[in-house]
């Protein structure tokens, strides 16, 4: 940890961010591998972790540049970046964004481990008796606890965003295929939507394009 | 093969996880529950003191050992500023009757100090007459304690190898009434504090202090030279222009604190 305050709290930074990703990305293909769902959807689960992984790393760079306001210079962020390797390989993991590098999803859990290991390096100290403080070893385990929960959130809002996304794709798909072009903004007959519409609607159709909001009485 | 490896792995993570919330549990945060009663819990022993003939070796007699005690006194230089101490290096436990006032060439007690009782437990038997000579006030500044001092408070000057007990030179305190305390393990003492001061004739005040007990306890255990102690702390506060000092010097409140010590040697 070092002796310097700065320091320790970058590191409960980014313990925070990414030590519980491990505990997440096994828990979620334990699931899934004894889970069957609908339409593959653990293995699209399956997929998205690295990219859940990636989201957490904007976050943390996010919250960096945060700190860094409103002095971007080098000096400033050599000062703020104490443990320079350490946080530029937390910085990296936005990489994962890349679909090439997230296809390899072991790197993700290669990449959290670093972190992931700060936490059993205190724990092991505890155990071994070189370390008195047990408040360390106590701080350590209340930002892992909140990195589970925010990796949990993390996973969760891409599966929503990934459900949402597939659930649209496939309601366009399908009203292509019935015709029914209700997600356009188009008014079917018998479909009031104003009163001029209802004097009509046994002889027109009016279309609406959503992009503009262009009509087109058929 | 590789399901195996990471429910292994998943396996190893939680046991890690579990084994780290266990360790770093400390219960340190945890409400202490509300105290049963806000009354102060007070455990009283029995303890019995009492002076006898002062007989060496005699363990039930407890003798004041005058050269471990100190009667100390301070007040507001110049009525404002911070305090002003300094200690009487001549007093003793002893009542003085009209014929001992008077000078004793010894550089000894004077008189016996067998003027006191302790009861631990029943305090309306406990008693203490005590005295300081006023003259042998020494606040470190040998030319004030020999000097102006001596004016302030109309004492007369110091004889070597002479303790002064006449009236002008001393200061008496005589308990009328201990009590328990019902908010510390200590007592409430009542008491007359008599001097004469600047005035022409010994003047007397009634005035509240309190007592704390030292608990006894046993010196150099095991040995053959093994023997007890304990200790009284008294602390009052008077206003010494009720007897007629007149000096800005110091504040009107003198505070006196009187440690004592006794043994069973």
């Amino acid at each position: 940890m070092g002796n310097n305050f700065f320091v320790y709290v970058q590191q409960l930074e980014m313990l925070a961010f990414f030590s519980g990703y491990p505990l997440i990305y096994f828990l979620i293909r334990f699931l899934t591998h004894n889970v069957t769902l609908k339409n593959g959807w653990e293995a699209r689960i399956v997929s998205i972790l690295p990219f859940a992984y990636a989201l957490i790393g904007s976050l943390y760079l996010g919250l960096q540049l945060k700190n860094l306001y409103p002095d971007y210079t080098i000096v400033n962020i050599k000062y703020r970046f104490q443990q320079t390797y350490l946080n530029i390989w937390a910085v990296m993991s936005i990489l994962f964004w890349i679909p090439a590098i997230s296809k390899k999803q072991v790197l993700s859990i290669l990449h959290s481990l670093i972190f992931f290991f700060l936490v059993l390096r205190d724990l092991f100290f505890q155990f071994a008796g070189f370390s008195q403080n047990r408040d360390i070893l106590k701080n350590d385990m209340r930002i892992y606890t909140v990195s589970i929960f925010l990796n949990l959130a993390a996973v969760t809002v891409l599966a929503l965003l990934s459900f949402l996304l597939s659930f649209r794709k496939k309601s366009q798909h399908h009203d292509t295929a019935t015709g029914d072009p209700s997600w356009l903004g188009m008014t079917m007959p018998g479909k009031k939507t104003t009163e001029s519409d209802a004097k009509t609607d046994s002889m027109q159709i009016k279309v609406t394009y959503p992009h503009d909001n262009s009509q087109l009485y058929l | 093969m590789k399901q195996r490896s990471e429910k292994i792995l998943l396996a190893l993570l939680v046991i890690i996880s579990i084994t780290g919330y266990i360790t770093s549990c400390t219960h340190e945060n945890q409400v202490l529950p509300p105290p049963a009663t806000n009354t102060p819990v007070i455990n009283r022993g029995s303890g019995v003191f009492l002076p006898g003939t002062l007989t060496v070796g005699d363990t039930s007699q407890w003798k004041f050992d005058q050269v471990h005690c100190s009667v100390l006194w301070s007040g507001n230089y110049l009525g404002a500023a911070g305090l002003l101490t300094g200690r009487f290096n001549a007093f003793g436990i002893s009542s003085i009757s009209t014929a001992q006032k008077m000078q004793y060439v010894t550089s000894g007690q004077p008189l016996k100090d067998t003027s006191w009782a302790f009861y631990e437990n029943d305090p309306t038997k406990t008693y203490f007459n005590g005295y300081v000579q006023m003259n042998t006030s020494n606040t470190g500044e040998p030319g004030r304690d020999g000097g102006c001092y001596l004016g302030y408070v109309s004492a007369p000057k110091i004889i070597s190898g002479t303790q002064n007990l006449i009236d002008s030179n001393i200061a008496v305190i005589k308990t009328t009434q201990v009590v328990l305390d019902p908010n510390s393990p200590g007592y409430i003492v009542t008491m007359v504090l008599t001097w004469k001061g600047l005035l022409a004739a010994p003047h007397d005040t009634t005035i509240n202090g309190t007592l704390s007990y030292v608990k006894r306890e046993t010196v150099g255990a095991g040995t053959a030279s093994a023997y007890d102690v304990f200790g009284l702390q008294l602390n009052f506060t008077f206003n010494c222009r009720s007897f007629g000092m007149t000096t800005t010097e110091i504040s009107d409140a003198i505070t006196v604190q009187c440690n004592m010590n006794f043994n069973n040697k």
